[in-house]
């Protein structure tokens, strides 16, 4: 270990020393000024979306008021109207996504960092980040017209075998009965989860991969050195470095699943029950209840979608700021213990 | 010769006049115009407007649902809008407020609104299905579920449909082609419509609503979009499904669509001559607005009764928000374009032209719209299909008869509908060899009335009780054993084979490792 102090310099310290000695002139006060005031921008227009929807979820509030949390129904013209349904709908979707997403971005990122050279990992970073510039629209047609005819045989499979955990139970199929339609299975959370899964994998797999390549080279030469195989160094030094990472990752990854909407809009059928039965048609997401409703939507629709708005506001920033956290208290980017 | 060279001079005149008032087309810059709203008029729209390409108007639309047209257009976001219903109209309590700018509404097209739908009897497509209004308001109420049903078996005798459930897919985003069909429900079956909207949790009576109630566990399906819907009921899985889209999307996509039963008791499919036939009973109010009630029940056996105009929302009179005059030029040059040459297509994507007093009346509201430059449209030189001599609609009036074998009955046509022009399968005509021939029925209440003579016994199985066949003459013709995917058979060795693959494969992933470890420890000892 102490080879890999001699290696590398303690280069952030010189840094530090410089920062304190420079005198802040008229040039650098002008840089900071503006830097601040970006800063204060991003802020500035987080606090302005909020409001917004806060002051035009104020009528719908005020009607529903307690009961916005806990009704399941969407029919804000005759005033029953809440989230109760719909953010469930969204967490399970978010879940499905994320299940899926992260034992897949953890491989994709750990072979580009670890194991793929040259070519190949050049490649396959390209792809990556290929996946993630494709629209979500682009996602969705593929999602309706490709993937979902395909899925719904492993959605009768699990269905079938799988009946008994409470949460792959589909109401209304007998898989005694050939005529029972395949219909059930589609539109459902976990064919929309699939889609969404392939649409925040790449956003997961970069940050992981930009955590993995940060372990530090010390701590593998040593992994090496007492005789650890690939797989070894990567369970003993990788991972547990990467740790905070991943969890960060996963987290904004899970943000993005909870705002994702055209996909989501495009796949399923939209029900205003809580539907826990993932497999089963019927299923429904907050942001496109938004997409859906808001053409048609009367005064208090439309306030009543707003309040909806605000709901997943808070929700995804309360992840987001449960990611950044994590992100900052990890181990990832700093320096190698000795 | 001189006949000849005037004949010629005469041609050439002719062929100036034609070419001539298009003239201006070339030499006017026209800007780009976007327009959003109904998915029902879709694929019209989108046609005309990749057809005015050539004389370099470029149109963009959006078929975000009619709904949201309505909307944009109020908000000054788009320069017109498609829509099924005018602004207005209350739905679910809640009052859609016309834009505070002025507007005037235009007929554009006119069509049918189907039943698209995905059944199979054994491996043969239905193409032919037919139902009664009762039985579409049945099913997509939710009270009937199956498609054995006796009320669609009366409706189509020579099927024998399978025991399959029922799964209505209807439009999950504020839509138009909802709004129409819930109007009709609501107009002719309103106890059905409210009993289901009371289910839904809506006030009642419902009236029309532009979004469909959806009442979980009941089987429905909902998607968004005429694409959405269309496509949901086109996958390859999704037998058993039924949705209502305009006739353009199921001919496209090579579905049938269901013939619908009217008040002469005739199966009619939404063809553009049917269309034609039921909306000579539309009532048409000052405002250029629709009434359909007459269409519901138009007495004319050729008539679709599901029939309607798709109207444009346009500005008129006055510039106002981010609408130009050059903006106003160029929607006018289109709005000339479909109302004269783009009806001719109308037909063949899936809809009925206009007939030539609503093309006249929907120019009057051309020539509102600010910057346009007036052209002259009288129909006759648009070869609209629908001109005649004496002003009658000329498609209606030459619309062929229904055939004899689409009459409420014993006997059903095998032809196919919509995009999917094949025959289906029949079972032999029930009993009385006499009716399978329906051209020997002249009067249709014949029809009926031969199948209780004959008294043919049926054969029943002694072992089983099942019946095998009635003595009706024709040897096998009547065999009714349908064939099923056999998906589910046999799940104990199924079971079995599926535990067994799971166990090789956890084999296969655990035991090398294990193997490894345990011989490297023996080694090491």
């Amino acid at each position: 270990m102490t080879a890999s102090t001699q290696v590398r310099p303690t280069a952030p310290d010189v840094a530090e020393q410089r920062r304190e000695l420079a005198l802040p002139g008229g040039a650098d006060r002008v840089f900071r000024l503006v830097l601040r005031s970006m800063g204060a921008v991003v802020l500035a227009i987080m606090a302005v979306v909020g409001l917004f929807l806060a002051v035009r979820a104020g009528l719908a509030l005020r009607k529903a008021g307690g009961d916005f949390l806990t009704t399941e129904a969407w029919e804000p013209d005759d005033e029953n109207f809440g989230v109760a349904a719909v953010l469930i709908g969204t967490v399970l979707i978010a879940l499905v996504a994320i299940s899926l997403a992260v034992p897949l971005a953890t491989g994709m990122a750990l072979y580009i960092s670890e194991y793929a050279t040259g070519w190949r990992k050049r490649l396959l970073v390209t792809l990556v980040d290929l996946m993630a510039a494709v629209p979500s629209v682009v996602y969705g047609l593929w999602g309706v017209n490709f993937l979902q005819p395909h899925v719904v045989g492993l959605s009768r499979w699990l269905a079938t075998y799988g009946s008994w955990i409470p949460l792959l139970e589909v109401d209304g199929y007998d898989p005694g009965d050939p005529l029972s339609p395949q219909t059930v299975f589609t539109s459902s959370t976990f064919i929309a989860g699939i889609v969404v899964a392939l649409m925040v994998t790449p956003i997961i797999s970069s940050i992981m991969r930009e955590v993995f390549s940060q372990a530090p080279v010390g701590e593998r030469e040593g992994a090496y050195a007492l005789g650890g195989t690939r797989w070894g160094m990567i369970r003993t030094v990788v991972l547990p470095f990467g740790r905070g990472g991943m969890i960060g990752g996963t987290m904004l990854g899970l943000g993005r699943a909870m705002g994702e909407t055209i996909a989501i809009y495009m796949i399923i059928s939209p029900v205003f029950v809580i539907q826990p039965h993932i497999l089963e048609n019927g299923a429904s997401s907050i942001s496109s209840l938004i997409a859906l409703k808001y053409g048609a939507a009367g005064k208090v629709g439309i306030s009543a979608l707003m309040a909806a708005g605000l709901t997943l506001f808070v929700v995804t920033l309360a992840v987001n700021f449960g990611a950044s956290m994590i992100i900052a208290r990890s181990r990832s980017g700093a320096q190698s213990e000795v | 010769m001189a006949r000849i060279r005037r004949g010629f001079a005469a041609g050439l005149a002719l062929l100036l006049g034609v070419l001539l008032p298009a003239a201006p087309a070339h030499a006017v810059v026209y800007v780009p115009i976007s327009g959003a709203g109904s998915s029902w008029s879709g694929p019209a729209v989108y046609q005309w407007a990749s057809n005015v390409k050539q004389y370099g108007m470029t149109v963009s639309y959006a078929d975000t649902g009619s709904s949201d047209g309505r909307n944009r257009f109020k908000s000054g976001v788009v320069d017109y809008a498609v829509s099924e219903i005018p602004y207005g109209l209350t739905d679910g309590g809640v009052v859609d407020y016309p834009p505070t700018t002025k507007f005037s509404y235009m007929p554009i097209v006119a069509g049918g609104t189907s039943l698209m739908y995905n059944l199979r009897i054994g491996n043969n497509r239905v193409t032919n299905l037919r139902l009664s209004g009762e039985v579409i308001a049945k099913i997509f109420t939710g009270v009937i579920t199956n498609w054995s049903d006796p009320a669609i078996r009366a409706d189509n005798p020579r099927l024998n449909l399978p025991a399959r459930e029922i799964v209505p897919v209807v439009r999950s985003d504020g839509s138009g082609t909802s709004a129409q069909f819930t109007m009709w429900l609501s107009k002719k079956y309103p106890n059905l419509w409210n009993d289901y909207c009371r289910k839904a949790g809506r006030t009642t009576p419902c009236g029309f609503t532009s979004n469909y109630p959806v009442v979980a566990g009941m089987g429905f399906t909902a998607q968004s979009g005429s694409n959405g819907v269309a496509g949901y009921v086109k996958q390859d899985g999704n037998v058993g499904t039924i949705t209502y889209v305009e006739y353009s999307y199921a001919v496209n996509l090579n579905f049938p669509v269901a013939k619908v039963r009217n008040s002469k008791d005739y199966y009619v499919e939404p063809t553009a001559s049917s269309v034609a036939v039921a909306l000579v009973d539309a009532q048409i109010n000052s405002d250029l607005t629709q009434k359909l009630d007459a269409v519901y029940d138009s007495t004319d056996k050729r008539a679709y009764p599901l029939s309607s105009y798709s109207y444009m929302i346009i500005p008129v009179d006055q510039v106002s928000g981010s609408f130009s005059l050059d903006k106003g030029r160029t929607l006018a040059a289109f709005a000339y374009y479909f109302l004269c040459e783009g009806q001719q297509q109308a037909e063949s994507l899936g809809y009925s032209p206009l007939p030539v007093n609503l093309v006249k009346a929907g120019k009057a509201q051309v020539d509102r719209i600010p910057g346009a430059v007036p052209k002259a449209i009288d129909g006759r030189s648009c070869n609209n299909p629908t001109l005649s001599p004496d002003g009658s609609n000329a498609l209606a009036n030459k619309a062929p008869q229904p055939k004899e074998c689409d009459f409420k009955g014993n006997d059903m046509c095998a032809s196919g509908t919509g995009g999917a022009r094949y025959n289906t399968p029949l079972l032999a005509a029930p009993t009385g060899s006499a009716t399978t021939s329906p051209g020997a029925s002249a009067s249709p209440g014949t029809n009926t009335g031969t199948g209780t003579g004959t008294g043919t016994g049926t054969v029943v199985d002694p072992d089983t009780g099942q019946v095998i066949g009635t003595g009706g003459g024709a040897s096998g013709g009547d065999v009714t054993a349908t064939t099923v995917d056999l998906v589910a058979q046999d799940r104990s060795t199924r079971r079995t084979m599926l535990l067994l693959a799971a166990a090789t494969l956890v084999a296969l992933v655990l035991l090398p490792p294990l193997l490894a470890r345990t011989l490297r420890n023996r080694r090491r000892l």
